[in-house]
């Protein structure tokens, strides 16, 4: 008879409390809305889904001084690790709920299952984040992906929200089967699905008979993960899917679903690796950094429909990540893979990778951070700035809808402004301080091709942001242009996004030294 | 003769008397209820190897829930009498040849089955401990509780979702 203690429960608060505030906002709408279809009645659903967001973060905050452990039987994990990013999740989806507000009540199509979807996708997230045995992850994958498929898919105006809705469901279909046949595989290697216990018996399982069951086990679900986290070439439906979604939803996908779909990633890869040695994981995760930094930027350069090069740019980003993952599986410097090229890591700085770890985990979880606060205040002004006339119409997005912005609504320019600084890596945003952790973390680490590649690509990434800028503060705004209405919810949003962008670009310090703490796994 | 041994029997006969009467009535609705009594008497055959979960899930799901579905299928499209047996046509000479095929192939099959036990279970206790409900139970509420718990709010995140998808246009 297993016996559990309230501890064991600990880490799934936070995801249990978005639960309940995802139920309680499904139950107001069929007992507390008194008129059918209006958005008049339901102000206090985005309070609740802020209200909720908030409480299950504090949790998590508290959460992340626990002791790594890990918790129920082996499914789950209690870690810093998981903690911050349930915390990144929770301010995500708090921000994203108030962006939903102003958009919805504008198109009057304001919802509780809207508000309980988002909620019921971050509580997804936070569970990924914890999950430390396959059958338990890719349950909770799907509890988030179901979620999302459905936001995509809510305000089918026009033909392209359908199609997103159907290609992002079939696509994530498609990489979830992926992930399940290669932990079924490994599962066939190892005869468990809990990480702790295959990383024990996956060194015996690697070198004998069933080596060919872990490798293509293990290359299938990294695929499953990087379709996930949209990494070239597996990132063909991230555009239209991100630009047919609704802009609050692209915002939450483009934060929250990479944040927790990548802590999934490095827990998975990290327990694992020590039983493959890391060239495996190395290569791969080096190659899929190499072509999602280049590709991505180079496939926003000619996007002049702001929404779709955000898309794009999201792709780019993943890449950036990719490269903090890679160098956890840097080979340590010395023993092989000497030269310079772009995918070997050099002995120039000679130091061992494993004592640079936990640098590089506060540079991972620190650019995803950064990245989450950043999209959501760029996606937010997006969606400020959207008509609801505008919707059958294929000019919403384009960058002339950001000329004059400055004059006419000079808040929103400098949001948008401070967003684009902070995507292109410039300071004295977080989006530069995330950037210099990241490549000194793939310096420390010895990889100076692929970070000389990073430093590249994100300089020619700023011609495309500093364009909107351009658009913003230097060109007149068209005569008869459209006015965006204003909702004091998404001025919050706007607000809070930006404080943030700037203050942490101005003071890391409390965060990263709070993060020299969260770089603490369970399993490694 | 011990009491299992007549009621395999019964059952047996049954599911293969039924399982003709879904194949041989001409009424789509009789066919269907035959169906039905099929995956009953199916049902009892399970019990009698010990596999109680197989067969109550036999009887909620198929003769519960996908019967119901059939029927609505056979009711909405409201066949005509008039589809005749006799004709041959391309697809159905193909259709015969397959299924003479795949019978052959069971046949085969079935021949080259061990004739001893192969040993999966060592004792007939471990035989009578594996399928039963209580079993299931132990499984799905000891040893895997958190996944199985999470499956429960995939299914609320799924019904809502679906229900979000399928309303008239927001």
């Amino acid at each position: 008879m297993p016996s559990f203690s309230i501890q064991d429960f600990m880490p799934i608060f936070p995801a249990a409390i978005l639960a309940v505030g995802a139920m309680a906002l499904l139950l107001s709408e069929a007992f507390l809305v008194s008129v059918p279809h209006a958005s008049a009645s339901r102000g206090y659903q985005a309070v609740i889904g802020v209200i909720t967001a908030a409480f299950a973060g504090t949790v998590a905050f508290h959460n992340a001084f626990e002791d790594p452990r890990v918790v129920l039987q082996g499914f789950a994990v209690l870690d810093p690790f998981s903690s911050f990013v349930t915390v990144v999740v929770a301010v995500t989806v708090g921000l994203a709920v108030l962006l939903s507000a102003g958009f919805l009540k504008h198109r009057n199509a304001e919802r509780g299952e809207f508000y309980a979807l988002m909620l019921f996708a971050a509580a997804g997230m936070s569970l990924l984040a914890l999950s430390a045995e396959f059958i338990t992850l890719f349950v909770n994958l799907e509890v988030l992906s179901v979620a999302t498929y459905a936001l995509t898919a809510y305000l089918r105006r026009g033909t392209r929200p359908a199609e997103a809705g159907f290609k992002y469901f079939i696509l994530g279909a498609f990489s979830g089967a992926l992930l399940l046949y290669g932990a079924a595989l490994l599962y066939g290697a190892t005869g468990t699905t809990k990480l702790a216990g295959m990383a024990e018996v996956l060194r015996a399982a690697s070198s004998g008979d069933k080596a060919w069951l872990v490798y293509c086990g293990m290359v299938l679900v990294a695929t499953g993960f990087a379709f996930k986290v949209a990494a070239v070439p597996f990132h063909m439906w991230t555009p239209d899917v991100y630009e047919g979604a609704p802009t609050p939803v692209t915002a939450l996908m483009s934060a929250g679903v990479k944040a927790a779909a990548f802590v999934a990633l490095i827990r998975v890869f990290v327990a694992l690796a020590p039983g493959l040695g890391p060239q495996v994981p190395f290569v791969l995760f080096g190659g899929l950094a190499l072509l999602t930094m280049v590709a991505g930027n180079l496939m926003a350069l000619p996007q002049r429909n702001v929404k779709r090069m955000l898309a794009y740019s999201s792709v780019a980003h993943a890449g950036y990540v990719l490269l903090g993952v890679t160098a956890l599986f840097a080979p340590a410097a010395g023993t092989e893979g000497h030269g310079m090229g772009v995918l070997s890591a050099s002995p120039l700085l000679g130091q061992v990778p494993a004592s640079a770890h936990a640098d590089i985990y506060k540079a991972i979880l620190f650019y995803l951070l950064g990245y989450a606060v950043t999209t959501i205040g760029s996606f937010g002004v997006l969606a400020a700035l959207e008509r609801r006339e505008d919707e059958t119409r294929g000019t919403t997005w384009d960058l002339d809808r950001f000329a004059g912005l400055a004059h006419s609504k000079p808040g929103w320019a400098i949001a948008m402004a401070a967003c684009m600084l902070s995507l292109g890596g410039i300071p004295p945003t977080v989006g530069f301080m995330g950037k210099l952790l990241v490549f000194r973390a793939a310096v420390d680490a010895g990889l100076l091709g692929l970070a000389i590649v990073g430093v590249l690509t994100s300089a020619a990434a700023a011609y495309y942001y500093l364009r909107v800028v351009v658009y913003m503060f230097m060109r007149n705004a068209a005569e008869g242009a459209a006015v965006p209405e204003r909702h004091w919810q998404t001025d919050v949003a706007l607000a809070v996004a930006t404080a943030g962008v700037i203050l942490l670009g101005i003071l890391p310090g409390p965060v990263t030294a709070w993060l020299t703490q969260a770089t603490m796994l369970a399993l490694r | 003769m011990s009491a299992e041994f007549v009621l395999f029997w019964v059952f047996a006969i049954a599911t293969a008397m039924s399982a003709l009467g879904v194949i041989v009535t001409k009424n789509p609705i009789a066919s269907a209820m035959s169906l039905v009594a099929t995956f009953f008497f199916l049902a009892g055959i399970y019990v009698l190897l010990w596999a109680h979960t197989v067969a109550v899930l036999q009887v909620m799901v198929y003769a519960g829930a996908i019967m119901v579905l059939f029927l609505f299928v056979i009711m909405l499209l409201s066949l005509g009498e008039d589809t005749s047996m006799t004709k041959f046509s391309p697809t159905r000479i193909i259709g015969g040849v397959a299924t003479a095929g795949l019978l052959a192939a069971l046949v085969l099959a079935f021949r080259k089955l061990p004739e001893a036990s192969t040993g999966w279970a060592a004792s007939v206790d471990q035989l009578k401990a594996f399928g039963t409900l209580s079993q299931l139970g132990d499984v799905l509420y000891k040893q895997w509780l958190f996944p199985f718990e999470a499956v429960s709010l995939l299914l609320l995140v799924a019904i809502v979702g679906a229900v979000v998808v399928a309303k008239p246009r927001i």
